[in-house]
């Protein structure tokens, strides 16, 4: 578990590497992958709970997480959260499902199939629940500064 | 006064070098409030209040809500993901408002950063490879795995590269990929038998899954632009299709 946690780890920094990443947070990246797929392999594997659920709290954790490392490092979410999801991306169960229609079994591979847009929903889940919570704080914040210098900047 | 910079500007020099960050922010993938956003409040610095901008991942429109007003529009056709660019335009704008450079120094800075040239060929080919190799070996491979699952990932990326100056649609470009890195997983398997054909494909795709349009899309929905939020989400679909078409493709004539 530890193996591929690391592996998750580099993996992150790698897709940051792609994405071009500004080079400063690269490290803080990949420890925001390595953190959100630590969540979902222990739940998964340590502590058995479904690949759904897992993921759920792998991606609000780590969506959490890339929200503060953005108001730490003042750079947009998306430099943290779009290289942190990419390892929990349900990619064996796509791959299961179209080998499983490869072979005609058709059964297995639609199984795979809900499996995987299961998950992928999940991951949604948790995108959209963290990024309303951080626009009602977002928002919030700029109604206060609104009321306060009421015309001020305006000329 | 802490913008007088700015207000040194006329308002159409003002309204230019905000449309030229906003088309920066969108073709290097940022969301759409935040193209929105930016627009809004560089022009609101130069006291144009009634600025209205309308984005989605095609388009930027600029208008006015004065019937007498102006329209800019700049449509967008091919869009790339660049955070760092988007990370920079962002900065730019937050200390937009005690700006010190004037109209041709600011348009200067963003035109160099609009027409920087790519990033050379091997950067994108090492990094995609590596990412695939370690998503190989975190599902359970062993070294064999991670040799097969570079190659894989790093050919299909040299390739989409070759090709990109031919302006190929999206959806082929990614159904591309997935024949090519499909074969070479195929090949490695056949050079080392005992690897396993799962582990190194799975891993081979994860730099082509369109993850930035899905959680941009994501995003987009609670930020209440819906129709962005539909067209990137359903460009995730179709490219998580075409993937799945291009490795099903070559599956299948292995298969038979």
């Amino acid at each position: 578990m530890l193996i591929s946690i690391l592996f998750a780890f580099i993996a992150t920094i790698a897709f940051g590497k792609l994405f071009n990443t500004p080079r400063r947070v690269l490290i803080p990246g990949g420890l925001v992958g390595a953190i959100g797929f630590a969540i979902y392999i222990y739940l998964k594997d340590g502590l058995g709970y479904s690949s759904m659920f897992s993921n759920f709290m792998g991606t609000i954790i780590l969506a959490v997480i890339s929200e503060f490392f953005a108001r730490i490092f003042k750079e947009p979410v998306t430099v943290f959260s779009i290289p942190g999801i990419i390892p929990l991306v349900p990619g064996l169960p796509l791959y299961r499902a179209m080998n499983f229609f490869m072979l005609n079994a058709y059964n297995v591979g639609m199984e795979k199939m809900v499996q995987a847009s299961l998950d992928a929903t999940a991951i949604a889940l948790g995108i959209l629940l963290i990024s309303s919570i951080a626009r009602l704080f977002k928002t919030s914040k700029e109604m206060a500064m609104q009321a306060k210098n009421k015309g001020a900047i305006k000329p | 006064m802490t913008c007088e910079k700015i207000m040194a500007m006329t308002k159409e020099q003002v309204l230019e070098i905000a449309i030229t960050a906003g088309k920066i922010l969108l073709c290097s993938g940022a969301e759409t409030y935040r193209v929105e956003d930016t627009i809004v409040r560089m022009c609101n610095l130069r006291g144009m209040d009634t600025v209205s901008v309308f984005c989605t991942p095609s388009v930027i429109i600029v208008s006015n809500e004065v019937a007498s007003g102006f329209t800019c529009m700049y449509r967008v056709n091919r869009r790339g993901t660049d955070l760092g660019l988007i990370s920079e335009i962002n900065k730019l704008a937050f200390s937009f408002y005690d700006w010190q450079y004037d109209y041709e120094e600011t348009m200067n800075i963003l035109r160099e950063k609009l027409e920087r040239p790519p990033r050379p060929y091997y950067v994108e080919t090492i990094s995609s490879g590596l990412a695939a190799a370690c998503f190989a070996v975190v599902l359970g491979g062993d070294v064999y795995e991670f040799i097969g699952a570079f190659f894989a990932a790093a050919i299909a990326m040299l390739v989409l590269k070759q090709i990109s100056p031919f302006r190929p649609s999206s959806f082929w470009e990614t159904t591309l990929a997935g024949v090519i890195l499909c074969a070479v997983a195929l090949i490695f398997q056949k050079i080392i038998p005992g690897n396993s054909m799962e582990k190194m494909t799975v891993g081979a795709i994860m730099p082509f899954l369109p993850g930035v349009a899905f959680t941009n899309g994501l995003r987009d929905y609670m930020a209440g632009d819906l129709m962005s939020g539909n067209t990137r989400v359903s460009e995730a679909l179709l490219l998580v299709g075409g993937l799945a078409i291009g490795m099903a493709a070559v599956l299948g004539i292995w298969h038979a």
